[in-house]
């Protein structure tokens, strides 16, 4: 993880420190909404616990696609599904995928990028309508900004806690 | 400027002359000097090889041709009559040197050179194939250890890429070259230069402060020299030549446009298809690099297939750590009035506070706590959290 910021080849810079203090913020701020929904029901039962934490979760998730914003692809994806998650079921329409550049030339050389590559379509948001270059960049960019979810979790989960 | 295009070009007449000799005989002494002169001019480093002679005799036209590029050292080319571009290895050495980016290739060309002979078929592999397959240990035994010191990053990088990527590896270096020479269509002849020749690396020196500072009239001498092989070498490469004019004219016009421009090298196809292939492979080595540097604990993994592993345990690591905190903090208790607190201080502590990296669930909060405590004056230090990081991520690894 960088503070200073990486370009990649094609210009995508992964600025971690403004990503960071941007995810945080919004993630703090989705995260007081939370706790003051769990203080209303005043229940802290399993369920409870598990909802709050898959909306903690989906809100980590929220905050971090919104801080890097619209000009990466899978932030892109993520808000989307996650604004179809949320609430609006009869918007979710089956969106037609980019059908996946089948690289028929690699293909014959190497089936290894295929097979990893769809595990890895599917680990990383909106990966599956993109071919592989992309989708390394993107994967690149992905893992800057996990890194930074992460550290900034554990932050408040330490602050939170002591 | 001028006068070292007359020695070059003086070089080239001596050098047909000489090598068309018919006898094998010909030490490779005359062209060592002149290959020294050129590396004080060109900064290149040149290692006469008598390998190549068994492939002449195959009449192998790839290897031939790369050869004759490479083999300035002469008595493999001497045997060769047909071989008429002494000034084409000559010419690809200063086009090579021009830049010291060209050289870390030697020494896998060097070997490359050795070892070709041993090789029972050439095939139509490209000649980067040839070198990858050979195996950068061979690497090692090369010459000039005043240059090794330059040539390992730039090699290791290239190793890497050799052995996993093929082709890659010298159309990286090919295209990243071409990049930072710009438009200038002699910077695409340079590039081709070193891929082609390994016997370049023969004895030289390296100076790479004079390559610096040749690149400008070695482009002028290089085109010339190119040029002049091309021509003379026109029985033997046959198709091979004019495949490389055009590439040549082609290259040229491209190096205007904003695309990267790749350049077959001799023996390889030359269709749009493979170019594109290439290009594409390239693209590819060139995000797995930056992968790599994300991905902590990867920077020994040569390959595609285990980086991509890598990758997607890494990704899944951290995003079943993005899990486990969002379980953590829901279980949290809500204290309101410290989290407006926290919210104001926690901006300015995520700077300065140090960040251990979560470990897996079933580490106790009190090592965190003490970790914190410890990092807490260091600062906010990324590093520390690379190598935390790396640790999870080493768990992951299946092996190593």
């Amino acid at each position: 993880m960088r503070t200073s910021t990486t370009t990649t080849s094609s210009g995508i810079t992964l600025s971690t420190k403004s990503c960071r203090i941007k995810f945080a913020r919004r993630f703090l701020r989705s995260l007081v909404e939370i706790k003051k929904q769990k203080r209303s029901s005043a229940s802290s039962s399993e369920e409870e616990i598990c909802k709050r934490s898959k909306r903690i979760k989906m809100a980590a998730y929220s905050s971090m696609a919104r801080a890097v914003g619209p000009r990466m692809n899978w932030s892109r994806a993520l808000l989307f599904k996650l604004r179809n998650r949320v609430g609006y079921p009869r918007l979710v329409k089956k969106k037609k995928r980019v059908t996946v550049r089948s690289n028929k030339v690699s293909r014959s050389k190497s089936s290894v990028h295929i097979d990893r590559g769809n595990k890895l379509r599917k680990l990383v948001p909106g990966g599956k309508s993109m071919d592989f270059i992309c989708l390394l960049e993107e994967t690149a960019h992905y893992i800057t900004c996990l890194n930074t979810q992460v550290k900034v979790m554990q932050a408040i989960a330490d602050n939170l806690s002591k | 400027m001028g006068s070292h295009d007359n020695e070059d070009m003086g070089f080239q007449h001596r050098n047909e002359g000489t090598l068309n000799c018919p006898s094998s005989g010909m030490s490779t002494n005359p062209l060592p000097e002149k290959v020294s002169r050129m590396a004080m001019s060109s900064g290149s480093i040149f290692k006469p090889s008598n390998a190549p002679d068994p492939f002449f005799g195959s009449g192998w036209d790839p290897l031939v041709s790369l050869s004759q590029s490479d083999n300035f050292g002469g008595s493999s080319v001497a045997s060769q009559s047909e071989f008429t571009n002494p000034p084409y290895p000559i010419a690809m050495e200063t086009q090579g040197m021009s830049s010291t980016s060209h050289l870390v290739q030697y020494p896998s060309d060097s070997s490359y050179v050795e070892m070709v002979p041993k090789l029972p078929c050439f095939g139509s592999g490209s000649f980067s194939e040839m070198v990858g397959s050979f195996g950068l240990p061979e690497c090692a035994g090369i010459s000039n250890p005043g240059c090794v010191a330059n040539y390992n990053p730039n090699r290791d990088g290239g190793i890497d890429r050799t052995s996993t990527m093929g082709t890659q590896s010298l159309d990286d270096r090919q295209v990243s070259e071409e990049g930072a020479l710009g438009s200038s269509p002699n910077g695409r002849r340079r590039k081709r230069v070193p891929e082609s020749s390994p016997n370049k690396n023969a004895e030289g020196e390296l100076n790479k402060d004079m390559s610096g500072e040749s690149s400008d009239y070695l482009k002028e001498q290089d085109e010339k020299k190119t040029k002049l092989e091309e021509n003379t070498a026109a029985n033997l490469r046959g198709k091979q030549a004019g495949k490389q004019t055009k590439e040549n004219s082609q290259s040229g016009d491209a190096a205007k446009d904003s695309y990267i421009h790749v350049r077959a090298r001799r023996g390889q196809a030359t269709n749009s298809h493979s170019l594109a292939e290439r290009v594409r492979r390239e693209k590819i080595s060139e995000r797995m690099r930056l992968l790599q540097e994300l991905v902590p604990g990867c920077n020994k993994i040569t390959g595609k297939a285990v980086m991509l592993d890598e990758i997607i345990n890494y990704v899944q690591s951290l995003q079943q750590q993005v899990e486990f905190l969002s379980m953590k903090l829901a279980t949290v208790n809500p204290e309101v009035n410290i989290d407006i607190e926290r919210i104001l201080s926690k901006d300015g502590n995520l700077q300065n506070m140090p960040i251990t990296a979560p470990q897996f669930p079933s580490l106790p909060q009190t090592v965190l706590d003490n970790e914190l405590q410890g990092l807490f004056h260091m600062g906010f230090d990324s590093s520390s959290n690379i190598d935390s990081l790396g640790q999870n991520a080493s768990r992951l690894k299946p092996e190593q």
